[in-house]
């Protein structure tokens, strides 16, 4: 190709007579070849320009990007790219630090609240565990310890529920001594690892030129105090793991498993280490395997034992305490509602003042004694205090006892009260009724007195009643014929009907004068029967005339049925040649 | 992260772990040095925009007493040859000890500093030895942790021969 380039014949060249025959060379080749020097020429001017050739690797920059990936060669490509990235990246934030931050915002919060879940999870297991420990007898026990060696209390429980903790695990490049790796155990001190790893690695140095070990020899163990540090050494790399406590002889057989899967993966960046240790970044997640841990189980669940035992003592205590204290509630609140059931007792408020249980209210001088309800509930009298305000109760049986109290009735007389009504029973003397309705008007809370038939107008009623009904109009034998002295008594009779009249109005009754006439035995049964009834009717005649009215009276012969004497003197026998009276009183319709 | 190991090489008293003082915070005590014969310290440099962790093994120096382990050097990435201006023996030690580093360990980079600038008067430095050091072609700083004169140049110029 270069030979076609520089033995080129440019186009313009004129053509010489003298070198025809080189001339027909010249064009034959031309012929031939000037498509293809074209092409080359093409092809020059594309390589020779940068900005044609950007264009070019821009077309397949992306692809040739994803064709590396899918080759398995993404890691070189990374590297080749980071530090690029890197520098566009820092450029970036000195720029606008505002660009970057509003890209990661979106990231930045689920990966910071997930970073403090783990470190609150891992800070909770600890606590949780503490908090077991603390609570137990054992718990006290190396609380004391730690006060006496002057641990943390953290230390102390570590030290006596761990089996055994790896705390550290440390690779380190055999050749270099430089650190390769770390994993480290929640909650542990640590110091720099690359610091250790040089450390750790000069001791092995010093071990073995000192004592003149065979190369392939090499500590690997290590103890200090509680301390232990388990090596184990591979062609390139040494892993160290850092153990509390006394590990099982397994942790080895892991410890070496690890160690062959790196070796494994990575020998070939492990022999060419130059101190980079980005090509073997991934070995933590290997090293983390080695993070074996295992606690004592027997103390853990005695703990729980007595945490779970204490928790449900309390539990009883505090149940107990609220259940009696409701139950107390309970009782007074029974108590009250017996209270409020009492005559004379008015409950305004009640609860609990200062330890004891108070109540509220009002409270009439003769209602019963509240105390003696607390007693028989069998609550402590001690403990009720009573507030009670002064007033009189208008319940019946309040109104009652007062009533009794003030009016004094006479033996053999009962009062009642119905609806604030005084009621009477027994038999009252003339005396004490005197003025009862005043007296009784002065009991607090009575309404009325309800005399019934104590009361004056039918005391006057039945007065005139039995007067009326003990008159006797005598007549001769065999007539109806008044005699002008009994006609006379009918008249004086007059004023005291007039009197019954307005009496039974006035108690509201309805007045009925029967007019009974009567004959003597001797004589025929039908001729006495009309003469007794011609006897009434004449007596009845005889009182209308004198004003009566006729609707008020009735008049009836019985003949000799209903004697007013026995006939067995002839003066008797006079009494039944008569008529008498029957006064009866009715209600009357209510209008 | 980059790590590199560097070693610190010298006669006895010359002055090595002064210049580590001077550079790094360190976590070992110097007792270390007489029992185990190193002391390991670390300083992390910014070179090319990225973070370099200096591991620097301070070993003691070879005295009458006690001769230097060199197993301590096997995979050094470069060291620090140091001597004393004002003892001229130790020049001539660092000479021995150079080559010394290249048959066991082979050519790596390293620095030859001259310590305890801050004395430069009572320096023991002829012209022979000046040609001498000429004809090496050597990089040569002359430091003093006293004052911290090119202590931090030495390490920098030691992390950009290894770090091209």
């Amino acid at each position: 190709m270069a030979d076609a380039s520089t033995k080129r014949v440019p186009e313009d060249q004129p053509d010489d007579s003298s070198a025809n025959g080189t001339g027909s060379l010249e064009e034959l080749r031309h012929l031939i070849l000037a498509p293809e020097q074209q092409a080359l020429e093409r092809l020059h001017h594309r390589v020779a320009n940068p900005e044609a050739r950007t264009e070019d690797v821009s077309s397949v920059v992306a692809e040739a990007i994803q064709l590396r990936r899918k080759q398995g060669g993404s890691d070189a490509l990374s590297e080749a790219l980071a530090p690029t990235i890197e520098t566009a990246v820092r450029e970036s934030v000195r720029k606008d630090p505002a660009t970057l931050a509003d890209a990661l915002f979106p990231v930045m919060g689920p990966a910071i609240r997930r970073s403090i879940l783990e470190t609150l999870r891992s800070f909770l297991d600890s606590f949780n565990q503490i908090m077991d420990q603390s609570l137990s007898v054992q718990g006290l026990k190396w609380r004391l310890e730690a006060l006496r060696t002057g641990r943390t209390f953290t230390e102390v429980v570590l030290l006596h529920s761990l089996v055994f903790r790896v705390e550290q695990v440390f690779l380190i490049h055999k050749k270099t001594g430089l650190s390769l790796g770390h994993a480290v155990a929640p909650s542990v001190a640590m110091q720099d690892p690359s610091l250790v790893s040089g450390m750790l690695s000069a001791i092995q140095d010093f071990v073995r030129d000192s004592f003149n070990s065979a190369p392939g020899e090499g500590i690997e163990r290590l103890n200090v105090g509680d301390l232990d540090v388990w090596v184990e050494a591979g062609p390139y790399a040494i892993l160290a793991c850092v153990i509390r406590g006394i590990a099982p002889r397994a942790l080895r057989d892991t410890m070496a498993e690890v160690l062959e899967n790196i070796h494994r993966e990575y020998s070939a960046q492990l022999d060419r280490f130059t101190g980079d240790t980005a090509p073997v970044s991934a070995v933590n997640k290997e090293l983390s395997g080695c993070l074996e841990y295992k606690y004592k189980e027997g103390p853990k669940r005695k703990s729980h034992s007595y945490v779970w035992a204490a928790a449900g003592l309390l539990l009883l205590l505090v149940g107990g305490f609220f259940g009696w204290r409701w139950w107390q509630y309970h009782r007074w609140n029974n108590l009250v509602d017996t209270l409020r059931e009492q005559p004379g007792l008015v409950i305004t408020s009640f609860g609990r003042e200062h330890g004891r249980f108070s109540i509220r209210g009002l409270r009439d001088p003769l209602a019963p004694d509240p105390r003696q309800f607390v007693e028989n509930a069998g609550l402590d009298p001690v403990k009720a205090e009573f507030h009670w305000g002064a007033y009189y109760a208008l319940d019946d049986a309040i109104l009652q006892q007062r009533a009794n109290q003030l009016l004094a009735p006479p033996q053999g007389v009962t009062l009642n009260v119905q609806d604030g009504i005084l009621q009477l029973a027994g038999q009252p003397s003339a005396a004490w009724l005197k003025d009862l309705r005043a007296r009784a008007l002065l009991v607090p809370g009575l309404r009325s007195v309800n005399f019934g038939r104590f009361s004056p107008e039918q005391r006057a009623f039945d007065q005139t009643k039995s007067e009326v009904q003990s008159v006797i109009i005598k007549f001769p034998v065999a007539t109806a014929a008044l005699s002008s002295a009994e006609r006379s008594d009918l008249r004086s009779l007059v004023p005291k009907l007039t009197s019954l009249q307005n009496s039974s109005s006035a108690l509201n009754q309805n007045l009925h004068l029967e007019v009974v006439g009567h004959s003597d035995a001797t004589g025929a049964e039908g001729t006495n029967q009309s003469l007794s009834q011609r006897r009434a009717e004449r007596v009845a005649w005889e009182l209308i005339q004198l004003g009566i009215p006729d609707s008020a009276l009735h008049a009836k012969g019985v003949a000799s049925a209903e004697p007013v004497r026995s006939e067995d003197t002839e003066e008797n026998r006079q009494f039944n040649r008569s008529v008498t009276f029957v006064v009866n009183a009715s209600p009357a319709p209510q209008p | 992260m980059i790590q590199k190991k560097i070693c610190m090489l010298g006669s006895f008293a010359v002055g090595k772990t002064s210049l580590v003082r001077r550079f790094v915070e360190s976590i070992y005590s110097e007792t270390y040095l007489t029992t185990v014969g190193v002391k390991i310290d670390k300083k992390v440099v910014r070179h090319n925009d990225s973070d370099i962790s200096l591991l620097l093994w301070d070993l003691y120096g070879e005295d009458e007493f006690q001769k230097m382990r060199w197993t301590y050097m096997r995979g050094a990435h470069g060291y620090l040859l140091v001597a004393d201006g004002t003892r001229r023996n130790t020049l001539e030690k660092a000479f021995q000890l150079g080559q010394r580093v290249r048959e066991e360990v082979g050519e790596i980079p390293f620095i030859f500093v001259i310590n305890k600038a801050d004395l430069i008067q009572d320096w023991e430095l002829d012209p022979a030895m000046e040609s001498q050091l000429t004809a090496r072609n050597w990089t040569i700083l002359r430091s003093s942790a006293k004052t911290g004169e090119n202590v931090d140049e030495a390490f920098s110029q030691l992390t950009r021969k290894m770090l091209p």
